[in-house]
């Protein structure tokens, strides 16, 4: 029997671009109707190769798909639920930005079956939002959260940033505080990266006002304690969550487990091949069923690949890599590859040994991206 | 009576045959003007030239230097009616091949002087004239560039005369790049320089100016026969190095490429073939003379070149060893002045102890075994040649800082020094006297070439100019300053050699010899350098500068506490696979020095010390 399916659908709008973003999204709001009629068509045509797969998490992503209004969103749910079959207590997360929600927008989501919310707060800072572009305050952010809770949303994610410019210590551990104290279920925290194609990519000697290296890795251990101590677990590199409230979504993500992706710029994992859709809006909107206009990148994978990307993405999770998994699913000894080469990173204590196999600890986690290129092995 | 008429013979063949050289400085248009006179005197349509004729080699055009001479026959038809045969020999246009310059020179009877109308003379032409003022040349100048608006025509006939004290008044005043006035130079040619008067009778005497190995033919040699002639068949002796040939073929230099002729005679300039193996058997500025019937003299002058600075060249992969040894000696079957033998560093491996003539020289080697022979190298620090007495006696020359003695076994340490002789407009007058007096230098004496500009003789350590004085040179004069140097002996000095360690561990590839006083500073500013391009790693690493083993300077490469990449969804995945795989790809080019990977960059980064 084949895995669950996962499903993700990006939704490219926004009221305004973040300063530090490089994801695909417009501020041309007029399109959206059009958007959506195109994804509802996109995702109709899926229907032959839906059959017989169950899916267990959806997951809206942008952009801001909160800027969806609750009919959109309950047509594009009602076909996802015609064309898949969506198990009983699948996760349906929505990424949403304080600001833009409202208690009728809200109760549409429930309604349509959204039952996991992502709020972007970024920072707790007026300062701090203000320079990464955002256009909430901490007020919106929090009547925004408590609309939620009361309709009923009982799984709730606050998006949280380290590393931002002008940020000191001080700031962070206050927007954790403020944050533990609204007793969310799940926390994501983010180190900032510069990505070059966005404005602050673009601004000159932004370097010099994001906290250096040793003060970045305070703040990452020093969060961790903070969060873990108010019974928010680590289980991913920048992921925490009271117990039962990790998101199944990416973590089946993390696990090398297949998922479609819906709209421009989204990226597929199925049937060992990895594709992603043109940053294309008005493409997509022409003709979202003309495939051959729309694919971006399209890759076919080996089971070699496929396992290092086990490995490199199994790093992430707290659990880490599971042995015996990581032998049936690929026919490969796991010891006999790796050991050799972790050793050095075993004796320090960055990789420590489980019950099951082997993970990172806090330390291995801040210095993953070495670690997972000096084990690794590319084709 | 019958003497005199058979001379009379010769030297009215000889009367027809003009062999002169071209002196400029970099950039004023020696190859431009060249190629006009190739193109006057009709030897190569404009079509068919490839841009500039003489300069053969990739590395020349794009440097726009002349690295290796060159030499062409062409036909003339004067307005006097005669048909004359003109030779001209090229000359390497750098300081660090000067030997080869002055035997170029030795092969002519005049000397075509190239000044820039723009920029008046420079270091490196006053150099190569005084040069051929020795050797009794007789001095064209040619003003050039005068199509620039910014030429002052008038200004560099007085400058010509003042600094040089030549007549200048009606000396042709061209562009070789529009092509005006370039039959006015053909034309002085035949009037000013005089013609060759060798005597045809007596035995072979000629003097090799270059030569380059051909794959089919050997070595192709290239002399300017003073006396005799010379013909396939015979026996020819290389007076300095003793070798004996047997002539296959001889011939002239023609626009497009070796010419045979029965004989090349007294006053010509050609080449001769004689299935020569190796160029170090035909050494420039050797006699060519006839084994059975020899000249009673060598030319005089003949100096092996030798090299004055050498650095340590390692294949970036170790496997590749082999590779970089074929290809130092293919370079080396060109370029006798190259030497090289293996030498072992534990921070780099297997590579060789290279010796070059200058650090052009060593750069252009280096440049053409990454190109011409795809390999990747590691170069480290150039080092010039210590002398070393030791307390037992020994006198030892030391050319590898590794071996550098221990300081209770030195009695007395010498170095290199060199006669330098700078030139500058006197508003870098100041600066550049104080980058002399940092570099170590003493102040000979100056004098005003003209209201603006002076020359500046000092006598400067070698070991201070290899490192980056060229470029302190031109960053304080805004690249007009210019500097010509001649070997001038080794003189003591108080030399210490600094280490420099890594996590406690001395990297040999590292260490140098420095004097004393500047041995802090120097110190101080590799450890900051090394600390800038050493990548952080999972443990502190100490970087050390020491002094017979006391600590000078210190720095520390802090232990890497973050690299990890936030958000890894989706999309990122793929991202990030490249991400790591570019990052191994990074170490997999890093050098393993104890524990420590260095970037194969930094041996040469440690050079490239910013002069303020």
């Amino acid at each position: 029997m084949k895995d669950k399916l996962s499903l993700y659908i990006h939704i490219p709008f926004c009221v305004k671009k973040c300063e530090y973003c490089d994801f695909y999204s417009l501020c041309d709001l007029s399109l959206m109707s059009a958007y959506v009629n195109a994804l509802i068509t996109q995702i109709e045509s899926f229907r032959p190769v839906a059959k017989g797969r169950t899916v267990d998490t959806v997951y809206f992503g942008g952009g801001t798909p909160s800027l969806l209004s609750g009919e959109d969103m309950a047509r594009i749910m009602d076909t996802v639920r015609s064309v898949f079959h969506i198990e009983d207590g699948a996760e349906i997360s929505m990424e949403a930005n304080p600001g833009t929600l409202d208690p009728n927008k809200l109760a549409a989501y429930r309604k349509a079956g959204i039952n996991r919310l992502s709020l972007g707060l970024q920072s707790a800072d007026s300062e701090a939002l203000k320079r990464l572009g955002r256009i909430h305050t901490r007020e919106a952010f929090e009547s925004s959260f408590l609309l939620a809770r009361l309709e009923g949303f009982q799984n709730i994610n606050v998006d949280i940033m380290y590393a931002i410019p002008d940020q000191t210590k001080k700031n962070l551990s206050d927007t954790l505080d403020y944050v533990i104290s609204l007793n969310p279920d799940h926390i994501s925290l983010y180190g900032l990266r510069i990505e070059p194609d966005t404005p602050f990519g673009m601004e000159e000697n932004i370097e010099a006002s994001i906290a250096d290296e040793d003060t970045q890795a305070d703040m990452y251990m020093e969060a961790i304690a903070k969060l873990e101590a108010a019974g928010f677990l680590q289980y991913e590199i920048s992921n925490f969550a009271k117990p039962g409230y990790a998101c199944k979504h990416n973590v089946k993500n993390w696990k090398c487990k297949e998922f479609l992706g819906f709209g421009p710029a989204a990226y597929s994992f199925f049937d060992d091949k990895i594709f992603s859709y043109k940053k294309d809006i008005d493409a997509f909107i022409a003709n979202p069923l003309k495939i051959e206009n729309l694919v971006d990148t399209f890759e076919y994978l080996t089971l070699k690949s496929i396992a290092t990307q086990f490995v490199m993405l199994g790093f992430r999770l707290r659990t880490g890599i599971n042995v015996e998994e990581y032998e049936k699913r690929f026919y490969d000894d796991f010891e006999a590859r790796y050991l050799e080469k972790m050793k050095p990173f075993i004796e320090k204590q960055y990789i420590l040994r489980t019950d099951t196999g082997y993970r990172l600890s806090k330390q291995g986690f801040l210095i993953s991206n070495y670690i997972l290129s000096e084990i690794l092995e590319f084709e | 009576m019958l003497f005199m008429k058979g001379m009379a013979k010769y030297m009215q063949r000889q009367d027809k045959i003009r062999n002169f050289s071209i002196i400029a400085h970099i950039d004023h248009g020696k190859s431009t003007l060249a190629d006009r006179l190739l193109e006057a005197t009709q030897s190569v349509s404009s079509r068919e030239m490839e841009e500039q004729l003489l300069d053969n080699m990739d590395i020349e055009r794009e440097r726009g230097i002349t690295i290796k001479a060159r030499a062409v026959k062409v036909k003339y038809e004067a307005e006097d009616g005669n048909i004359y045969d003109l030779n001209l020999i090229d000359t390497p246009g750098h300081v660090d091949f000067n030997y080869e310059v002055s035997r170029s020179l030795r092969a002519c009877e005049g000397a075509l002087l190239v000044v820039d109308a723009t920029q008046g003379i420079e270091a490196q032409t006053l150099a190569n004239t005084y040069l051929a003022l020795e050797n009794d040349l007789e001095i064209l100048p040619v003003i050039n560039k005068i199509d620039l608006p910014s030429a002052d025509i008038a200004g560099v006939r007085t400058e010509i005369e003042e600094v040089i004290g030549i007549p200048a008044e009606d000396c042709p005043a061209v562009s070789a790049k529009t092509g005006l006035n370039i039959r006015d130079v053909l034309e002085k040619i035949v009037t000013d320089i005089p013609a060759p008067s060798g005597d045809e009778d007596a035995p072979l005497k000629a003097l090799i100016f270059d030569s380059y190995y051909d794959s089919y033919r050997g070595v192709v040699v290239y002399v300017r026969v003073l006396d005799g002639d010379v013909h396939a068949g015979e026996k020819i002796r290389m007076m300095n190095t003793g070798a004996e040939f047997e002539v296959v073929e001889v011939g002239y230099m023609s626009a497009f490429g070796l010419v045979p002729a029965e004989k090349i005679a007294a006053g010509e300039v050609g080449y001769i073939t004689a299935s020569i193996k190796s160029v170090a058997d035909t050494r420039v500025g050797d006699t060519v003379t006839d084994a059975d019937n020899p000249t009673d003299k060598a030319f005089p002058g003949f100096k092996e070149a030798l090299p004055m600075v050498y650095a340590g060249i390692y294949p970036a992969d170790g496997a590749r060893y082999p590779d970089l040894r074929d290809a130092l000696e293919k370079l080396q079957l060109n370029d006798a002045a190259l030497t090289f033998e293996p030498e072992t560093s534990i921070a780099l491996g297997f590579g060789f102890r290279c010796g070059f003539l200058g650090l052009l020289h060593m750069e252009i080697i280096a440049e053409r075994l990454e190109r011409e022979f795809n390999l990747d190298l590691v170069t480290t620090a150039p080092s010039v040649i210590y002398k070393v007495t030791y307390k037992n006696g020994e006198v030892k020359y030391i050319d590898n800082p590794a071996n550098y003695p221990t300081p209770d076994e030195i009695a007395t340490a010498e170095e290199p020094v060199v006669r330098g002789n700078i030139i500058t407009p006197t508003d870098y007058m100041g600066g550049i006297m104080e980058l002399c007096k940092e570099r170590r230098g003493i102040f000979l004496d100056m004098k005003y070439l003209d209201k603006t500009r002076v020359e500046l003789h000092y006598i400067l350590p070698l070991n201070e100019i290899v490192y980056d004085f060229f470029d302190a040179l031109k960053s304080r004069s805004k690249g007009y300053a210019s500097l010509d140097y001649e070997f001038d002996g080794y003189k003591e000095s108080k030399l210490v050699k600094l280490e420099i360690l890594l996590n406690l561990e001395v990297v040999d590839a590292l260490s140098f010899i420095v004097h004393a006083d500047k041995a802090y500073a120097r110190g101080r500013k590799i450890a900051e350098a090394l600390k800038d391009n050493i990548p952080r790693q999972l443990f502190e690493i100490p970087i050390q500068a020491a002094v017979g083993g006391r600590v000078i300077a210190r720095e520390t490469v802090k232990a890497m506490r973050k690299d990890v990449l936030a958000k890894c969804y989706g999309g990122d995945i793929t991202r990030k696979k490249k991400l790591l795989e570019k990052q191994k790809e990074g170490k997999k080019k890093m050098r393993k020095l104890g524990s420590v990977e260095v970037p194969p960059e930094t041996f040469m980064a440690v050079l490239k010390l910013d002069d303020e």
